[in-house]
């Protein structure tokens, strides 16, 4: 029984390793060069505050730290700052886990929201701190919004594709609070 | 899992704790060593990063670039009959266009020959295939794959058949990344043509980056030719960047030769560093006489004192 739930463990976080990897992976494909007027969803950050929310055992903090350090190496960004801001998110949320649990869609979608928001306007605030250009405000806002209306197609494809619900049931829930 | 909890609770906890904060220590550590001391150690590792992971993930592009090439290419046969039409008049007209050409170039070298001109001959170029993109909306940045291997340097321009692109800004050992003409940390010394009017192109993460710094926007019009300047020793001179045109709110920007939709494969220019001129000038006078005074010493006298000398005799 042990070692089945380990296993599962394991597998559930290859699986969202490989998703973090893809993701990354499409970003990276060449096929528009031409810089965008609109920035599309951060689905990178997107699915991992669905992970991060829905079941953290799955995305643990080793993983997080390493996926978003790699992504920050190969996506042009400042390293470590955006890594380090999606640590301490998720950590905040990882905490707030089962209140989240029991709250219901709307209250982990404003939850994400506020996760998103805080990490790129977290980015965008010391980028401006330690006096470098920060992204041009418009593109930032409306990547921002594009992945607060994005988590929602996250987590249905995520319950789709990986089954993620929440970790635990309402029972064993109610027993440990 | 739950019992995992349960048992480890009680020391678990700090040591997570410990692991978090070690972990944005290090983070941090990055971040400000790659802001201090202004980055070129990050940014090498950031290189080398890039070269290890990017074409391990080569196999698992190639299907997807396929596929997207694909669907682009299944577009256009949609138009292909008014391509087609549109392709015969454009011929035509390249016809006479060509023969023009054709008669200046004969023209031009028998000018060159009149005129002994020596052009630079070293500009040879690597041609790269474009890998990647920078993968972020707020970077302009491309990654070919020619790298260390291949002796590109940093700051190398690279072009496409038409214009300028970009140029190197980091290189791995078989990588190395394209700063674009479109990023917003992007500065190129240009001359606008027929004026002859000197300016730098900054990028702005649009499509027609804006050109700063004109002494005289007056002569400069809509149209006008923009080339690189080569001031600064950055760039060869005279590489063909675009065409000025004025935006909706006046400004003067630069529509790009280069085709930014389709960046396929790019050339880097082997420029090679410019001699520069390091003594400063000396002033041109007659040998002093030597009906005077002693012999000339063997050795030249630096040359503040050969500028004195003749001021007091």
């Amino acid at each position: 029984m042990a070692s089945q739930t380990r296993a599962a463990l394991w597998i559930g976080r290859a699986g969202f390793l490989g998703l973090a990897l893809v993701l990354m992976l499409l970003r990276l494909l060449p096929l528009d060069t031409l810089p965008p007027v609109w920035a599309g969803p951060d689905l990178l950050l997107a699915a991992t505050l669905a992970w991060c929310i829905r079941r953290p055992a799955l995305a643990p903090v080793w993983l997080v730290a390493g996926l978003q350090l790699l992504a920050d190496m190969l996506l042009q960004r400042p390293p470590g700052l955006e890594a380090a801001l999606v640590v301490l998110v998720t950590e905040a949320l990882r905490r707030r886990h089962a209140r989240l649990r029991s709250g219901g869609f709307l209250a982990e979608w404003l939850a994400a929201a506020l996760a998103t928001v805080a990490v790129l306007g977290g980015v965008a605030a010391v980028l401006w701190l330690t006096l470098l250009p920060p992204p041009p405000a418009l593109l930032l806002a409306s990547q921002a919004a594009a992945t607060v209306l994005a988590y929602p197609l996250v987590v249905l494809a995520a319950r789709w594709l990986f089954g993620l619900g929440f970790a635990g049931r309402p029972e064993t829930r109610r027993i440990r609070a | 899992m739950a019992r995992d909890r349960h048992t480890g609770e009680d020391y678990v906890r700090p040591i997570r704790r410990l692991l978090v904060g070690l972990i944005l220590l290090v983070m941090a550590a990055v971040f400000l060593l790659w802001r201090i001391e202004d980055s070129p150690r990050v940014e090498r590792l950031r290189a080398e990063v890039i070269d290890r992971v990017v074409p391990s993930l080569d196999w698992a592009m190639a299907p997807m670039t396929g596929i997207a090439t694909m669907a682009a290419n299944f577009q256009s046969y949609s138009q292909l009959h008014e391509q087609n039409r549109q392709l015969r008049r454009e011929l035509q007209q390249m016809r006479a266009w060509r023969e023009a050409a054709l008669q200046l170039e004969q023209e031009n070298a028998k000018l060159l020959d009149l005129n002994n001109v020596r052009l630079d001959p070293r500009l040879t170029y690597i041609t790269g295939v474009v890998t990647a993109d920078s993968g972020s909306p707020f970077r302009q940045s491309v990654l070919v794959n020619v790298g260390r291997r291949d002796g590109v340097l940093d700051g190398w321009p690279a072009m496409d058949g038409m214009g300028l692109v970009g140029r190197i800004s980091g290189v791995g050992r078989t990588t190395s990344r394209v700063l674009l003409l479109t990023d917003t940390s992007s500065r190129i010394p240009v001359t606008i043509q027929p004026s002859g009017q000197r300016a730098i192109l900054t990028g702005d993460n649009t499509v027609y980056p804006p050109i700063d710094f004109l002494e005289n926007p007056d002569v400069v019009r809509p149209g006008d030719r923009v080339v690189s300047s080569g001031d600064g020793n950055m760039f060869p001179a005279d590489l063909l960047v675009g065409q000025v045109t004025m935006s909706t709110d006046g400004r003067l920007r630069v529509r790009l030769a280069a085709d930014y939709e389709r960046l396929e494969f790019l050339r880097v220019l082997r420029s090679h560093e410019a001699e520069t001129v390091s003594d400063p000038g000396k002033l041109i006078v007659p040998e002093p006489r030597e009906l005077f005074g002693p012999p000339a010493p063997a050795l030249e006298p630096p040359a503040e004192t050969a500028d004195a000398e003749p001021a007091d005799g």
